[in-house]
């Protein structure tokens, strides 16, 4: 009878076992049948990584592809485009060395932190991460970047981008491209109410009420409560002359009750705080909205999606200067995994050539000041976006700019709310801020 | 064998079925609990995650908790959310039973399909919901405006209450079949006999009810009850997919806010203390289940 | 029986039709993801809103078919693979725990039977992490395996709870039978218990894979190469992509309810006759 249990229990690890032993093959087997069912671009960004998943057992190290050795890269990217773009380049590499293998994976952007973290955590990381410029600093902290210091020339790169991956003076990665925000508008929306673009925040708010009719709203901005909304927002304070850590000053408080007014005036929805950048540039084609801001890597799909509507961009009106917020991804080589494949595809995706394409593919700025000033025709959309660089700041860097941003974007949300008086939600930002900056 | 009197024996051979599903859940959970505690009692942040020194500071975590008042706007609506969404679901799910346990031609088919909301994957729901309370595009606001219950719409999910509101709705939604069924279980064990006698002795139907129904149905009450408080109590997926903890933290809750802090702000040791907070409460409650459902059982 | 004789024809017909209203007032959410997904986005925008499409468009079922290099057929298969799995795991090893946990008084049972109700607790930030490590130590980190041990755990417990009330409803006579008969406990067990208490283990496979299906967590963090992960994880593509874009995204839920439908069709009789047999009586 002792033998019968031993042996029920061992029929039960059989199955289990069997159920597990029957997957790794039927895996690849997906995978090969992808490779070769599809045909078009989208089968060819994906044959890197149906060669690699060999590599996905414990033997990393080893490439399936004759002794190349495997490089991965993440990326938060949806946007096709942006993949697509990225996986070209990515191509172009493969064939032109036989050293290293580079294969990119998608992880969301709202797992994105997520992954890393956990990835920390249990040394599973890949051997770069194109991340978000505001969370550097924390990684950088975490301690699983490179020092690049002296590796790659970012001279003439934008100081905003550059510092953006720099801690104590050392260099912890290099900027993929640079963003910023800027006004967009509905020409024909502006003709029509006899309106010119505005410039300062009282022709704004006169502009936005102007364009505001019972199906169009004058303005939109993306006031989600996250990092999202809280770059958004910063331009506005900025534009004040507080900085991200002021915003219980005079100024704060006036950046805050600039946007309460836009909300009760009703030229802004409420509803911006649950719109996403991409939501916000889709309430614009569709034209229920007038003016946006927004950045230049939506032009792609708006040129695509509505080539009829007419639009312009303009700087962000301002109040006692202008201001707009520097965003964009840097590359980063994570320390321990491949660092030499790493730094050698860096320096390809790097190179003048690449990076023009990948930019223009993307809809970005190369951070390189001295690409970005060639890269675009003096009537292109994206010119306006180039000029709005020189008054764009970077968030922090600072390590703990994650629960700063988290105030900021709270005070924010509490003022479109009316949960709290601009005073009382800069009030408790600071208090906040001040406890976290000491 | 020996003669068995009871319908359970006393027999420790009975350690050898639960042993393997004890051992994986094990294996897979009581990791996670016990490492869990520990990084609650450590400051790990940014960083210190990967090296460096994880000190050991105890109780200060929670200490910086109670200070916390996104961590008090959190217990306190994981708390109402828990009670308002069993309170309707329960009242709303016993409701149904009661209807659908009168032997109509319709009453099966129409009670199984009813249990769909219940299958359909959470983050799906609450997209689904998200489009019903849209303040411009949803149907909600629409009906509302037809039946001129209302002149303007209302903004469900970017004000506080009413955000909190949206997603009791949704939640009730996905309850009510679970607590139905339930109930409609305890029911049919009711004896049919108890009904004539009370009606015999000139009982109308509202005392039967309280004298026949209620009390009789108490064992399945008790576990629906904390079945449905331990499902609804950790909700995550819901509210991630349809406020994110918005607007301005309003409609945040332990799970939400323990993720928040341990994956957006790299605040591991915080995150790992709200969720210890959950878990507390809910052992508790798990205790009282146990105590209940085995009362009378001789152990 | 009796009350059944007792309704008449008109109360038949009255209580069938407000059984009805109550149907479509519960699905109603159900119908407009459904019409939704199939109007253009300027319809959706339509104020008053249109109770059925006026212009019939499927652009938003051929775009989840092409988009990016998230595929919705293989998605589908992967979810289905994972959830087979968990399926497996939970309904081998719940089945015997449960049957030992209401046929047997053993010492420590009470404290188990505590745990498998605390690991349906734990919320998953909780999880994630340590999980994590254990599945990149056990070699499955990205392989569907992890998504599939991971979702057994949701499994495993419910069954558990759910099957043991089961188990006690059985009288103990069937298995004094077999005793005579010669069996032993775990003869017994195999052969006159499982048999008798089918329905409620198909009730515990099915909960067990909607549970698999419906996660998006565990698929989302446990495997990393986008043609590997389940269908849920879509939702986070198709968030992330198209914003509110409300056709693309009730498109999204029509197709990953369809297969709950489905289930549910074949399955019905399993499932009520299951849930309300196998009470939760205690």
């Amino acid at each position: 009878m002792k033998s019968k249990k031993v042996i029920s229990l061992l029929a039960a690890l059989a199955i289990t076992a069997g159920l597990m032993a029957g997957c790794g093959s039927s895996g690849q087997t997906e995978n090969t049948a992808n490779t070769e069912g599809a045909a078009d671009q989208e089968a060819q960004e994906e044959s890197p990584a149906a060669e690699e998943p060999a590599s996905e057992e414990a033997t990393t190290d080893e490439a399936a592809a004759g002794g190349a050795e495997a490089v991965t890269i993440w990326y938060y990217w949806e946007t096709e485009g942006h993949q697509v773009a990225l996986d070209q380049v990515i191509q172009d590499y493969n064939a032109s060395q036989g050293n290293y293998q580079v294969t990119a994976k998608y992880v969301p952007f709202a797992d994105f932190k997520k992954q890393l973290s956990i990835g920390a955590s249990a040394d599973e990381l890949p051997d770069i991460a194109i991340l978000d410029s505001p969370d550097h600093a924390s990684y950088v902290e975490m301690g699983i970047f490179e020092d690049l210091t002296g590796k790659f020339d970012v001279g003439s790169y934008y100081e905003g981008a550059v510092n953006s991956c720099t801690v104590d003076g050392k260099l912890y990665g290099v900027p993929f491209g640079v963003n910023c925000l800027a006004l967009y508008y509905n020409e024909d929306m502006l003709k029509e109410a006899g309106r010119e673009a505005p410039t300062t925040w009282d022709e704004l708010m006169d502009t936005a009420k102007a364009l505001t009719t019972d199906s169009v709203t004058g303005l939109a901005l993306c006031s989600v409560q996250n990092e999202e909304g809280t770059f958004n927002f910063v331009p506005w304070l900025w534009s004040t002359g507080a900085d991200s850590y002021s915003i219980g000053s005079e100024n704060g408080i006036r950046a805050l009750t600039f946007i309460q007014n836009l909300v009760n005036e009703g030229v802004m929805s409420k509803e911006c705080i649950n719109w996403t950048q991409g939501d916000v540039m889709n309430q614009f084609i569709a034209g229920n909205v007038a003016m946006m801001e927004n950045g230049p890597w939506q032009i792609p799909t708006m040129q695509k999606e509505a080539p009829d509507l007419n639009w312009k961009v303009t700087l962000i009106p301002k109040d006692s200067q202008y201001s707009s917020v520097l965003g964009g991804e840097n590359y980063a080589v994570i320390n321990g995994g491949k660092v030499e494949g790493a730094l050698d595809f860096l320096t390809y995706a790097t190179s003048e050539e690449k990076v023009k394409f990948l930019m223009d593919k993307f809809g970005y700025i190369s951070a390189d000041k001295a690409i970005a000033e060639s890269q675009f025709e003096a009537d292109s959309p994206y010119q306006p976006f180039v000029e709005e660089l020189n008054y764009a700041m970077p968030r922090g860097p600072l390590a703990e700019w994650p629960s700063v941003s988290d105030a900021i974007s709270l005070a924010f949300n509490q003022v479109i709310t009316g949960t709290a008086t601009p005073e009382d939600a800069a009030a408790e930002a600071q208090a906040t801020i001040d406890g976290i900056v000491k | 064998m020996g003669k068995v009197k009871k319908m359970f024996r006393y027999d420790n051979a009975g350690v050898l079925f639960v042993l393997p599903a004890f051992i994986y859940m094990l294996v897979f959970v009581g990791y996670p609990i016990i490492r869990n505690i520990i990084l609650s009692f450590q400051d790990v942040s940014a960083g210190n995650l990967v090296r460096g020194v994880k000190n050991f500071i105890f109780f200060d975590n929670y200490l910086e908790l109670f200070q916390d008042s996104v961590f008090r706007t959190s217990l306190f609506n994981t708390l109402r959310y828990t009670v308002l969404c069993l309170v309707f679901q329960f009242v709303i799910g016993f409701a149904l039973a009661l209807f659908f346990n009168r032997r109509f031609s319709f009453a099966k088919p129409v009670r199984g399909i009813l249990l769909v909301p219940w299958m359909i994957p959470v983050t799906v729901t609450a997209l689904m919901f998200k489009l019903l309370f849209a303040t411009d595009i949803g149907v909600i606001n629409y009906i509302l405006r037809s039946f001129h219950l209302i002149n303007k719409n209302i903004e469900w999910l970017t004000t506080p209450q009413t955000a909190m509101f949206a997603l009791i709705c949704a939640n009730v939604w996905i309850g009510i079949p679970f607590n139905m069924i339930l109930i409609s279980t305890g029911l049919t064990t009711i004896p049919k006999e108890l009904y004539e006698s009370a009606s015999i002795d000139g009982a109308n139907k509202t005392q039967t009810f309280f004298s026949i129904t209620l009390p009789l149905l108490k064992p399945t009450i008790e576990s629906v009850l904390i079945l449905g408080f331990i499902y609804t109590f950790k909700v995550y997926d819901l509210v991630y997919v349809m406020t994110s903890g918005g607007p301005v933290n309003s409609t945040h809750m332990l799970s939400t806010y323990s993720y928040k802090l341990s994956f957006e702000m790299f605040k591991y040791s915080k995150g790992s203390a709200v969720a210890n907070v959950l878990l507390v409460i809910l052992l508790v409650v798990g205790v009282f289940y146990i105590k209940a459902t085995t009362k009378g059982e001789e152990a | 029986m009796d009350e059944e004789k007792k309704l008449t024809r008109k109360k038949n017909i009255i209580y069938s039709a407000v059984s009805v209203l109550f149907l479509c007032i519960l699905l109603f959410p159900l119908y407009w993801a459904l019409i939704t997904s199939l109007k253009t986005e300027q319809e959706i925008f339509q104020n008053p809103p249109t109770f059925y499409p006026h212009v019939l468009n499927l652009k938003s079922y051929a775009a989840q078919v092409e988009t990016g290099d998230f595929n919705m057929f293989r998605s589908f298969a992967n979810s289905f693979l994972i959830s087979l799995g968990a399926t497996g795991i939970a309904v081998v090893l719940a089945v015997p725990a449960s049957y030992g946990i209401a046929k047997y008084r053993f010492r420590a049972r009470k404290l188990m039977l505590l745990s498998f109700l605390v690991t349906q607790m734990l919320p998953v930030s909780v999880l994630l992490t340590p999980m994590f490590i254990m599945f990149k130590n056990m070699h499955v980190y990205n392989t569907w395996i992890a998504a599939v041990l991971a979702d057994a755990t949701i499994g495993i417990p419910f069954s558990v709870l759910i099957l043991k009330n089961y188990f006690a409803s059985i009288p103990k006579d069937l298995e004094e039978a077999a005793y005579l008969d010669g069996c032993n406990k775990f003869t017994a067990f195999v052969r006159i218990l499982i048999p008798i208490a089918k329905p409620g283990v198909m009730v515990c496979a099915i909960f067990s894979f909607l549970y698999a299906w419906g996660d998006l967590a565990y698929g989302m963090t446990f495997i990393l190469d986008q043609e590997k992960r389940p269908i849920t994880a879509g939702i986070f593509n198709f968030m992330g992509q198209y914003g509110t874009k409300w056709s693309y995204l009730t498109a999204f839920a029509v197709v990953t309810i369809i297969p709950v439908a489905l289930i549910f069709i074949f399955m019905q009789k399993y499932i009520v006759s299951g849930m309300t047999s196998g009470a939760v009586k205690g």
